[in-house]
């Protein structure tokens, strides 16, 4: 489609300048908790001289409640006061783009202000600090004392299940016997159109023969692949092989 | 959004929104502030994915079923992965890299990877101001930063390694490049495009000087002591003798494939090149050495062919224009192989002009036999005429001779012969031109060996012009032995019998209807004899 890589040019067309803000994460946490229309705070902005000085934002009352695990929430709360530093763009040229839900690209304008959200230093913040410190200072793993042994998993048994359903499958197949070389023959080529290449374990398996017979049948008709891509493999030997219409000649 | 008044600074509040819920993400695409990145002059721009990547996840697939597979291959593979704990990492179209093209085919490319960490511990919000005032916070998604990419060749990494070997040598940078690529050129071409080639060789070689010809040397000799801005066709002079210099490089010679094998083998001979303008003493001149080495094994080889050539196209009814030529355009060849004495000629070329470029024509006008010449020398010594040279090419496809090429050079290099015949009235004026002609003459007739068995070195005293072309010496020539009329030509050389070409054939010619030899056919060639 056309329309897929194009870039809609508007913002960039209009010059629309936004700002560049790195949040903390308890703070961006926090705005997620937004409801409503998604009114989180209040922006101040000082501008002395029309430059804008000193840059502020207070968080809004209602959104202050931290969620923690373990500990009362209450106890802890996000500070409000949050100034911001203004820093320059400087050696980088930023833009933004959108990436639509249907893949649309659009470009929404260029950065004019790089600024970083910063908590006024307070009791509430030192708090809430410690509490985050130690959240993550615990270990991922840990060890714990159980009260009762595990006897759940397994228990000794005279012979397993599993063994005692082998044992039956083995004796019931008895060994193998030697049928026709022409229906081996059949079966091996029937095998070998599907694939090329086989482990003779996968042949025993296949042909349900005794191992030395199918060797000395598979030396007739076929070779054995030492070195190579497919080693310790059997395939046909050329003569015997049509793999191009997917057939095979005797 | 209410504003608070104060004397000197004016502070504003805003709302600050966080859309819930938008279906777009935001993303920033970083440029280097040094690339000069105007997203204002962007026309049109086009942005995809770089799913280049993608068959490296997906791994060589074995034919499934049928020739070349196996059985069980499939499950074998896991197994063996589970069991030495191989984890290989899933294909995201989300990391993968943009490819950004700006203003068409012809603007700017631009790739932007992935930075990684930037959502890890902070977030990065986009803060747009909305119409009503407030401010909208978007969460930044994923952070690109795009790098232009290279539309010009760039080298591979084994030129970029020889180059950087011979970073020392190399002045002229340029035709680093200019090289690559004509190199390029002619491993795609046939060989007998290499006409062709010398042809652009040559315009090119006024352009650039980053071509490898024997003559691009001895032009700047030519330069070095005639002032000739036609043989360049370069404004700036000092600037092509630069790149000639350079030329001689052995970058761009036909036969040769990699320049770095021109490089770097001989020593220079002394005295070679004194002449020559150079930056770097001992490289330069070495370099330019091995080049003419190179051509004089070159032009070697294809001497003894043409003088087969030459003997085969002998007709009766032109011979004597044509076997003067051809003497000459013989000694011409073998003189060849001196590069001093191509040098020389090419100074008596260049510095002749119209003259000698409308005797050319006529030669070539006259010559209907195909003279041996070797494909090399016609781009060579048209080289050296600018425009001149380039008239005459144009005007040998239009000579019907069976060799067009090899025919101009010889009558070229005939015409050289005969301007410095007439510049120099006194054969001992220069030495080395005698000393060279001594040096030919015995080459001819020792390459030839066909009808002039006996040296000529006994006669040839470099000081005398005392063989005069008359009936009692060709008479004397005849009754020794049979000769054909280009071995006759050979024993008049312009240089001793003062007369030009023309002169000598119709002088011979009419010598020849005067004795009335007899004839006789000695090798398919027709050689003239007298019995008295």
């Amino acid at each position: 489609m056309s329309d897929k890589g194009e870039v809609d040019l508007t913002g960039a067309k209009q010059n629309t300048g936004v700002w560049l803000v790195k949040v903390p994460k308890y703070l961006s946490q926090q705005w997620t908790k937004a409801t409503g229309r998604g009114e989180v705070g209040k922006l101040r902005i000082c501008k002395n001289q029309g430059k804008a000085e000193v840059v502020s934002f207070t968080l809004n009352e209602e959104l202050t409640t931290v969620d923690t695990i373990g500990e009362k929430s209450s106890m802890v709360r996000a500070p409000r006061e949050h100034p911001f530093t203004l820093q320059t763009v400087g050696g980088q040229t930023l833009a933004v783009f959108t990436e639509n839900s249907s893949d649309k690209i659009a470009l929404e304008g260029l950065v004019v202000q790089r600024a970083e959200c910063r908590p006024a230093v307070s009791e509430n913040y030192m708090k809430l600090k410690k509490l985050q410190i130690e959240e993550l200072s615990k270990p991922m793993r840990f060890s714990q004392q159980l009260d009762k042994a595990v006897t759940t998993n397994y228990k000794p048994v005279a012979n397993h299940a599993y063994n005692l359903d082998y044992e039956r499958k083995k004796k019931e197949e008895g060994k193998r016997a030697r049928a026709d070389k022409q229906q081996v023959l059949d079966m091996l080529f029937s095998a070998f159109e599907k694939h090329q290449y086989y482990n003779i374990k996968d042949l025993v398996d296949i042909t349900k023969q005794p191992v030395i017979y199918l060797k000395e049948i598979l030396r007739d008709i076929g070779i054995y692949n030492v070195k190579g891509t497919h080693k310790n493999t059997w395939e046909l030997k050329p003569e015997y092989r049509h793999y191009q219409n997917e057939e095979k000649s005797d | 959004m209410t504003s608070l008044g104060s004397s000197s600074s004016s502070t504003t509040e805003y709302v600050v929104r966080v859309p819930k819920n938008t279906n777009k993400k935001y993303n920033l695409m970083a440029f280097n502030a040094g690339d000069k990145v105007s997203c204002s002059t962007w026309t049109q721009a086009r942005m995809e994915r770089d799913m280049s990547n993608r068959r490296i996840y997906g791994e060589e697939e074995t034919p499934d079923g049928a020739a070349g597979s196996e059985f069980g291959k499939k499950q074998r593979e896991e197994a063996r992965r589970k069991k030495y704990g191989i984890i290989t990492k899933e294909f995201k179209v989300e990391d993968q890299p943009w490819i950004l093209k700006v203003n068409g085919k012809a603007g700017r490319r631009f790739k932007g990877l992935k930075k990684g960490g930037v959502t890890e511990n902070a977030s990065y919000y986009i803060f747009t101001q909305c119409a009503d005032g407030a401010f909208e916070a978007f969460p930044v998604h994923a952070w690109y930063n795009f790098t232009p990419q290279a539309k010009h060749r760039t080298l591979t990494a084994e030129e970029a390694e020889e180059e950087w070997g011979r970073r020392n040598k190399v002045v002229n940078h340029f035709s680093i490049m200019l090289q690559r690529r004509l190199r390029g050129q002619e491993r795609g071409e046939d060989e007998e495009e290499e006409g062709e080639k010398g042809g652009k060789k040559k315009k090119k070689k006024e352009g650039r000087g980053g071509d490898l010809r024997i003559h691009d040397l001895e032009d700047d000799l030519d330069m070095s002591s005639d002032e000739s801005d036609g043989s360049n066709g370069d404004d700036d002079e000092a600037k092509s003798k630069a790149k000639k210099e350079k030329g001689p490089k052995g970058k761009g010679k036909k036969k040769k494939k990699k320049a770095s094998d021109l490089e770097g083998f001989e020593d220079s001979d002394d005295g070679d090149f004194e002449g020559l303008e150079v930056d770097y003493m001992s490289d330069e001149s070495s370099s330019e050495e091995e080049q003419l080495e190179k051509t004089k094994p070159n032009k070697g080889e294809d001497v003894p062919k043409g003088i087969d050539e030459m003997s085969d196209s002998e007709e009766e009814s032109e011979e004597e224009n044509k076997n003067e030529e051809d003497g000459k355009e013989e000694e011409e060849e073998e003189d060849g192989k001196k590069t001093p004495v191509q040098v020389e000629k090419k100074k008596k070329k260049d510095s002749s002009g119209e003259s000698d470029s409308s005797e050319d024509s006529d030669i070539e006008g006259e010559a209907a036999s195909a003279l041996f010449m070797k494909k090399r020398t016609p781009p060579k010594r048209g080289g050296g005429r600018g425009s001149a040279g380039s008239s005459r090419t144009g005007s040998r496809p239009g000579t019907p001779s069976i060799d067009n090429a090899a025919t101009s050079n010889t009558l070229r290099a005939a015409a050289n012969k005969l301007e410095q015949g007439k510049r120099q009235t006194t054969v001992p004026s220069s030495e080395t031109p005698a000393a060279k002609r001594l040096k030919m003459e015995p080459s001819p007739q020792s390459s030839s060996g066909k009808s002039t068995p006996q040296p000529v070195s006994g006669k040839s005293t470099p000081s005398s012009s005392d063989v005069l072309l008359t009936e009692d010496a060709v008479r004397r020539y005849l009754i020794r032995k049979p000769m054909t009329t280009k071995d006759l030509l050979k024993k008049f050389q312009t240089k001793r019998t003062g007369l030009s070409s023309e002169q000598t054939v119709n002088v011979l010619a009419q010598i020849l209807k005067r004795l009335n030899p007899e004839r006789k056919n000695i090798n398919d060639k027709m050689h003239f004899y007298l019995t008295e």
